[in-house]
């Protein structure tokens, strides 16, 4: 059982909303408004091929990339602005951008777990320094949540012994861990060979059953279909397609997201 | 020819002395460790700033480690030695000095910060971009995603680099005798003065640096290959 802390159902507005959300490289302008928000308990999929701007979006919702204009509001709070008495918005302090990321959970593509630390030191790492829990509560805490990912018995192992299923499982934990109000998932599975995605998979599912809410950026259409409450196809950095699974997956409007869905599902 | 062979090889005199030239090795251990205390911790606030976001932070650490990178020791040593405490002297108004020790150890510390900086700079560069990610999504501060995560890391990517510029700094040790300091050259310099047979005395000193070393080296080998087999370096 995956017990996710779910967001204080007393604000009663959404989780995460994003508010013509822009994203510029330089010249090239990767996200070109995107605004949506996700209710508490649901699940987010972002589908679309490689360079729509997935994970860009992504990367806007927890700060690790300052979108160019637009705003992302995590509880009702803006993420990474402060706005003063007077009205004006000025770029937060780092250490309350920190504060809200830790209540943001994200899985990525390639794990990036620490190697010099074991799975449970990676999953307790946050939980002490900070959460500041002591560390016989964090390895506690630790313990229980690779419990949950079925991975109690790797505790002590390092990540290089470990399968790449098994290291996004510890990843998962890790982020999971902190107790976040929401999880992201970029591309969890894209590095993993087919017989290792089910059990990452899996884990994934499990959390969206227990009411965690959730963004998943992902090319695994099936089980964006089945897990999804929501389906956004994103193009050229823009919502073509916005839907329930059945709007997006079997009657899509856009002709593009057709194309997309033809190419990824054959 | 055969006989002065005979004489570099027999080096009963050098067991003679052997108490002396301890003693000076002592010396050489003493300036190796406390310089590369020095070098080492210069290194790192050089070799972070060399990173860092601040384009004038990476310009003057930039400046910092190709000045030291580039100047001999035996220059470096001779400069700090004699002129440095002139300098300060004229700065103070105060007659100032520097020991012989303390000489050593500033000129060689500088003067492999200046190398290690540069293998810090690549170490840190080394560690993936996605593990400063992950714990800045966790809510980590950047101070300790350093501390916990880079710098860590870091370390044990440097190690095998690091082990040769301290195996060069041990080396190094060797020209302390320049400004008196009573390391091996010097002891044995002493004792030759007094016997005349520099063969079996040089021979010994270059010997026992060398046994040194080599031991030195064998024992940091046989950890980073524990490190090695536990997967984390």
């Amino acid at each position: 059982m995956i017990a996710p802390t779910l967001s204080p159902a007393s604000t009663g507005g959404p989780i995460l909303r994003c508010s013509n959300v822009r994203k510029s490289f330089g010249a090239n302008e990767v996200l070109r408004g995107i605004s949506f928000e996700i209710p508490a308990g649901s699940v987010l999929t972002i589908i679309g091929a490689s360079g729509s701007g997935k994970s860009t979006l992504l990367r806007c919702l927890n700060h690790l990339e300052q979108p160019t204009s637009g705003e992302v509001y995590l509880d009702g709070e803006p993420m990474g602005v402060r706005i003063k008495p007077n009205g004006t918005r000025v770029p937060d302090k780092a250490a309350n951008i920190a504060r809200k990321r830790a209540q943001i959970g994200m899985v990525f593509q390639q794990f990036n777990l620490w190697p010099h630390m074991t799975a449970l030191q990676n999953v307790t790492e946050a939980l002490i320094q900070v959460k500041g829990l002591d560390r016989a509560k964090a390895a506690d805490l630790g313990r229980n949540t690779l419990a949950k990912v079925n991975l109690l018995e790797k505790a002590d192992d390092y990540p290089a012994r470990l399968s790449g299923g098994q290291q996004q499982r510890v990843a998962i934990a890790r982020a999971l861990a902190m107790a976040p109000k929401v999880m992201l998932f970029d591309e969890a599975t894209s590095s993993l060979d087919p017989e290792l995605t089910g059990e990452v998979l899996e884990v994934m599912r499990q959390l969206a059953q227990e009411g965690m809410t959730m963004v998943v950026v992902t090319h695994e259409m099936g089980f964006a279909r089945e897990v999804s409450d929501r389906v956004i196809f994103l193009h050229e950095g823009q919502i073509d397609q916005d839907g329930t699974p059945e709007e997006v997956f079997v009657k899509p409007t856009s002709e593009r997201c057709r194309r997309f869905l033809s190419s990824a599902l054959s | 020819m055969s006989e002065t062979l005979r004489q570099s090889l027999d080096l009963s005199l050098f067991w003679e002395y052997r108490y002396t030239v301890l003693a000076g090795l002592a010396q050489n251990i003493y300036v190796f460790l406390a310089s590369a205390a020095l070098a080492l911790t210069l290194a790192l606030f050089v070799g972070l700033s060399r990173v860092s976001r601040h384009r004038a932070l990476r310009i003057l650490s930039t400046g910092y480690a190709e000045l030291f990178r580039n100047t001999p020791e035996f220059v470096l040593l001779i400069w700090v030695y004699y002129v440095l405490p002139i300098l300060i002297s004229k700065l103070l108004a105060a007659k100032f000095s520097l020991s012989p020790f303390l000489a050593a150890v500033l000129a060689l510390g500088v003067a492999y910060s200046g190398f290690l900086s540069e293998t810090v700079r690549a170490g840190i560069q080394s560690i993936p971009r996605g593990h400063v990610e992950a714990g800045l999504s966790l809510g980590m501060s950047r101070f300790t995603i350093l501390r916990r995560i880079v710098i860590p890391q870091a370390i044990r990517r440097m190690l095998p680099e690091a082990l040769s510029q301290f195996v060069s700094l041990f080396k190094a040790t060797s020209i302390v005798s320049l400004v008196a300091v009573p390391d091996i050259m010097y002891q044995v310099s002493m004792i030759n003065v007094d016997q005349m047979r520099p063969l079996p005395l040089y021979t010994g000193a270059a010997l026992l640096f060398c046994l040194v070393i080599i031991a030195a080296t064998q024992s940091i080998n046989i950890l980073s290959d524990r490190w090695r087999k536990r997967g984390w370096a």
